[in-house]
This record gives structure tokens, C-alpha cells and sequence, in this order.
């Protein structure tokens, strides 16, 4: 009973891993393909950062998304995989909720940009992150547990 | 011959573009290697900030200069809030069949806080019009082809998806991008000289 117990965990675990993988792909892909600028002037919409910083993070960003994704779905280095993808969604959903309370009418510049900041995108990464902290609680806990 | 047909699906929407393009409603050269059309609504804030902002470079910046033809599209939002957005875009479009669209659209936004209120279209787009020219509007307001232009511009931007006003529909080389992120101008511009450099 407990061994079936673990193994349906361990299932939703890498289904929960490859998922939040996937969809960093999908995120830095589809930003990829779309001139950096736009999203460079999406991410200056948010007035956070300054102009030369929302150039870089608009060129180097999408790339790290991948490559974070990338390293979620393979499951290695998964100790600083789920902590690295766990501090970009709190600082997105921060920065997100920050624009909402504000009541900013900008897109979110998650997906592509045309999706703007809603309770829908606030609940879906915020979902996102809860999913990224267990995985890193997860991967934490299991390492101990291993030594 | 799916090729065929797959380019000249490609081409299309470039080929319909400046085929039925009002010319009171457009700046520029035609044959300019850049086509901007900008989808806007007379009642959309951010619409009047571009308009009085960021447009006058862009028009400087590339229309002056024979880079872009730009081409303005009605895009009233169909909701109620914009109640007063369908009328506002006939009498533009009505002025522009008499060369006025370029000053009703300005007045239009200018004063798009009081009529955007007080539901007070018409006396706005009058201010700027001589009592031959208000008659001569009033009456285009009701020609079922000035109607149909507007609603072709909507259809136009719900087939291009365009979600948000404003959006530009930057075309070049048969290549369509939208672009509807005005913070900074700055980013518009790297994007569209480097179209122009390739």
C-alpha cells in the first residue's frame, strides 16, 4: 500500500516537473520568435527595470527559459533547476501582482504579447509558482533522505 | 501547386490592404517599402496618448521621410464603455470623404474626455468643420458606404487578430507583424530600422 503510495507521488512529481518544464520552453520559445523588441517593450511596461536592463533581459531571458526548462524535463540538476525556476516565478508573479494593484493595463509578457494581466494569468502563475516551490521542497527532501 | 496557393494566401492580406485604401485616410507614398495600419478607437486612452505622442515621430520618422505608408484603421471596441467609439470613427471616416479626417480625428481626440462623457460626438468633430462642410458630413454619416468602411476596418483587424488597441500592422517584404507596445518609442524604432536593414 505505502509502496504504491510512493510511486503514484514519485508519478505526479516528474508529471508536475516535465509540465512546468514544458511550459518554460514553451514561454522562451514564443518569445523567441517574436522580435526582442516587443518583448523588450513589454517588460519596459512594467517600469520596473531601466531601458539597457529591459534590452537585456529581453535578449538573454527567453534563452534561459529554455535552457531552465530544458534541465526541468531531462530531471538533473534538479536541486538548482527548481530553485532558480521558483525565484524567476516569484519575482513574474510579483511583478505581476504589483502592475494588478496597480492597475496597470499591460500584458503580462508571459506567453507571447498579447495576454493582459488578469485574475486568470495572476491564478495560473501563481498555480506555476506553488508548483515550483513543491518541486524544490521536493528535491531537497529527497536528497537528504537519499544520503 | 500548394505552394502556389500557400504564397498567394501569404499575399493576400498585402495585396487587399492597398486595394481598398481610403486616401483621406493615409499618409505617405504608397509604394513605400513599410505599410503601417494603425487600428485605434476614438475612446481608448492609451489610443489618444499614441495619437499626440509617439505618432507625430512616427509620421516624421518614416511616413516624411518615404520609408512607411501609413493607413489609419477604424477599430471601435464593442463594448460598453466605448458606446460612443462606432459613431465617433463614421464621423472621421464621413470627414474623410471631404479631406477632413486628419482634423476630426485630432479633435476627436483631443476632446476625448468630455465627449467621451457626455456622449457629445457630434458637436466635437463640428467644432472643426465649416457649416457647408458639417452639412456634407452629416449626410456622409449616413451613406451606407461610409458605414461599410468602417465596418470593413473592424472585420480587417479581427481577421489580422488584433486584441488591442492601438495596435500598428507593421507589413514588409509580405511579412505582417503587430506591434501594440508603446512605452518606449525607442523599441519600435530599433525594430522597424532593423526590418529596413535587412
Amino acid at each position: 500500500m505505502d509502496f504504491s503510495r510512493n510511486k503514484l507521488v514519485k508519478i505526479a512529481v516528474v508529471v508536475l516537473r516535465v509540465a512546468l518544464g514544458a511550459i518554460f520552453v514553451y514561454a522562451g520559445y514564443v518569445k523567441l520568435v517574436q522580435p526582442w523588441q516587443l518583448f523588450a517593450a513589454g517588460i519596459a511596461e512594467y517600469e520596473i527595470v531601466p531601458l539597457w536592463a529591459a534590452t537585456f533581459l529581453a535578449k538573454t531571458l527567453p534563452w534561459f527559459e529554455v535552457l531552465l526548462g530544458l534541465m526541468l524535463v531531462i530531471g538533473r540538476w534538479s536541486r538548482t533547476s527548481t530553485v532558480i525556476v521558483s525565484g524567476l516565478l516569484l519575482v513574474f508573479f510579483s511583478m505581476m501582482v504589483r502592475a494588478f494593484a496597480q492597475g496597470k493595463d499591460i500584458s503580462c509578457g508571459c506567453f507571447g504579447p498579447n495576454e493582459m494581466i488578469s485574475w486568470k494569468t495572476l491564478l495560473r502563475d501563481g498555480s506555476m509558482l506553488a508548483g515550483a516551490l513543491l518541486l524544490t521542497v521536493l528535491a531537497f527532501r529527497n536528497r537528504r533522505t537519499a544520503a | 501547386m500548394k505552394l502556389i496557393a500557400l504564397a498567394l494566401a501569404a499575399l493576400m492580406p498585402c495585396l487587399a490592404a492597398t486595394a481598398d485604401v481610403d486616401k483621406n485616410k493615409s499618409l505617405g507614398n504608397p509604394s513605400a517599402p513599410l505599410m503601417f495600419e494603425l487600428y485605434s478607437d476614438f475612446m481608448c486612452p492609451h489610443c489618444k496618448v499614441l495619437h499626440e505622442t509617439i505618432l507625430p515621430a512616427i509620421v516624421l520618422d518614416y511616413v516624411k521621410t518615404g520609408k512607411a505608408y501609413l493607413i489609419f484603421r477604424e477599430y471601435p471596441l464593442n463594448i460598453p464603455q466605448h458606446a460612443n467609439a462606432r459613431p465617433a470613427a463614421v464621423y472621421a471616416v464621413a470627414a474623410g470623404r471631404i479631406g477632413k479626417y486628419q482634423a476630426v480625428s485630432d479633435a476627436l481626440f483631443k476632446g476625448q474626455e468630455q465627449w467621451g462623457m457626455t456622449g457629445k460626438v457630434w458637436e466635437t468633430v463640428a467644432a472643426v468643420l465649416t457649416p457647408e462642410e458639417q452639412k456634407k458630413v452629416q449626410a456622409l454619416a449616413k451613406d451606407p458606404a461610409v458605414l461599410a468602411e468602417v465596418q470593413r476596418d473592424v472585420e480587417r483587424g479581427m481577421s489580422a487578430m488584433v486584441n488591442e488597441t492601438p495596435t500598428l500592422m507593421i507589413t514588409y517584404k509580405l511579412k505582417q507583424q503587430p506591434w501594440a507596445k508603446w512605452a518606449d518609442y525607442s523599441f519600435f524604432r530599433s525594430y522597424v530600422d532593423g526590418l529596413l536593414k535587412k
